[in-house]
């Protein structure tokens, strides 16, 4: 069986449950499923285990005893897994192999507007959707994620279920792709951090 | 009479002084190559010297940051001849960059703990204790560092947070009195800085001898910043 998979961060230090909430929202389970998703995999943020647990007991999902990926694979010990339709969901407190499951698995990443975040996905060349953490501090990362998708490298939404479903409609669609984010590699800053360190 | 000699000696003092400060810090030189920063910067010396260099991972996303730099740039920077210097100030940063060690093998590291100037929660009295012993311990670490760097190709690579101001002023301040060095400081402000500069950014503005700018908009704040494009 070929799988698709959808990979949720919420970031590893801070907590983001309107995202959480969002992700499992019955309307956006149905649209992953349409647009032929099978796998959904979410590293939900320490301390949130609970209200994720929670949230997916409203779907009234199939508990599973096995994911399809091991616990290795997935970078932690403590994972739970679900089944709804044709659709296994895979939750996590925090994954220490976060950028080789995005490599290895995904092929559609949701994060947080964290440059972190972005940058693991797009340094490896994945699709990516931002979803922005408004209550965080002077809302540093609505900057970020509008000046990211005014060039073009991801799609930007607030974490509201409509706008996330546009998001993911837009990522489906065969036209549209992604602008690659440039190359990090500059000689000439090369070439200033060598001659500042020989003089 | 006797007064007017001592007069003159202060303002000897103070102009030697002056003089010095000038020549270290970097407000006084204009950045006459932003506009030719998209022409190529030509090399000075053309054979590679192992490098000693000297890194902070500042925790969360400057630690990020820095380690995407270094593998980027890893040729340069983590040459297998190199020395490298890494201040820390959590246990998180020093397995993220063990991790992203384990692929250079056989690298000559050095670690250094700096605790956190200031941390969360804590009184004006403990804030005061907490900075002094940052201060105390933390010079003693440059020193150590400045002291194998001397004479030899050498950088400073910062990128935040209020540590590196620490570090930074140490690293001039060592610069002041010795004579025959150069600080090297590189400060690349973080990526998630568009518009406006982080409060390190604006310190090391006044101390960074490259100051590096990853948004080119930055440029109307500081004018005499280095833009190469996104860099991690």
């Amino acid at each position: 069986m070929n799988s698709k998979t959808v990979l949720v961060t919420c970031g590893a230090t801070i907590p983001f449950p309107k995202l959480i909430s969002c992700i499992l929202s019955p309307e956006f389970i149905r649209s992953l499923i349409d647009n032929g998703f099978n796998r959904l995999i979410v590293q939900f943020g320490r301390g949130y285990g609970l209200l994720f647990g929670k949230q997916l007991g409203l779907l009234k999902p199939s508990e599973e005893k096995l994911s399809s990926l091991t616990s290795c694979q997935l970078g932690s010990d403590q994972v739970c897994c679900f089944k709804i339709d044709n659709l296994e969901i895979v939750g996590m407190e925090y994954s220490t192999r976060i950028q080789e499951l995005i490599k290895d698995s995904a092929d559609l990443v949701i994060s947080h507007a964290g440059t972190g975040s972005i940058l693991d996905s797009l340094r490896l060349h994945k699709p990516l959707i931002v979803v922005i953490n408004e209550d965080l501090m002077d809302n540093h990362q609505q900057q970020i994620a509008d000046k990211f998708e005014e060039l073009g490298y991801v799609w930007s939404c607030k974490p509201q279920t409509s706008r996330l479903i546009d998001c993911l409609d837009k990522s489906q669609r065969k036209n549209t792709e992604l602008v690659p984010l440039p190359n990090a590699h500059n000689k000439n800053f090369e070439n200033t951090l060598i001659n500042l360190a020989n003089s | 009479m006797d007064s007017a000699y001592l007069y003159s000696v202060i303002a000897v003092v103070l102009t030697v002084c002056n003089v010095r400060l000038i020549s270290i810090l970097p407000f006084t030189r204009t950045n006459n190559d932003y506009r030719s920063n998209k022409r190529s910067t030509q090399l000075t010396s053309h054979e590679p010297k192992p490098l000693h260099l000297l890194v902070f991972l500042g925790s969360g996303g400057h630690t990020g940051e820095m380690l995407r730099l270094l593998q980027n740039y890893e040729a340069l920077l983590l040459n297998k001849d190199n020395h490298l210097y890494v201040g820390y100030s959590d246990n998180e940063s020093l397995d993220k960059l063990k991790k992203l060690m384990r692929q250079f093998p056989t690298f000559s590291i050095k670690c250094y703990h700096f605790k956190k100037a200031r941390e969360v929660n804590s009184n004006v009295l403990q804030s005061i204790v907490s900075i002094l012993q940052t201060l105390i311990t933390s010079f003693r670490y440059i020193l150590e560092i400045k002291l194998s760097m001397l004479g030899k190709p050498h950088l400073v690579l910062l990128n935040g947070p209020g540590t590196c101001c620490i570090i930074a002023v140490w690293v001039k301040l060592i610069d002041f009195f010795w004579l025959f060095t150069s600080s090297n400081i590189v400060y690349v402000e973080s990526l998630a800085r568009i518009n406006t500069l982080s409060l390190t950014g604006k310190i090391l503005n006044w101390l960074a001898d490259e100051f590096i700018i990853q948004w080119e908009q930055l440029h109307e704040v500081v004018p005499r910043a280095k833009y190469f494009g996104i860099l991690v």
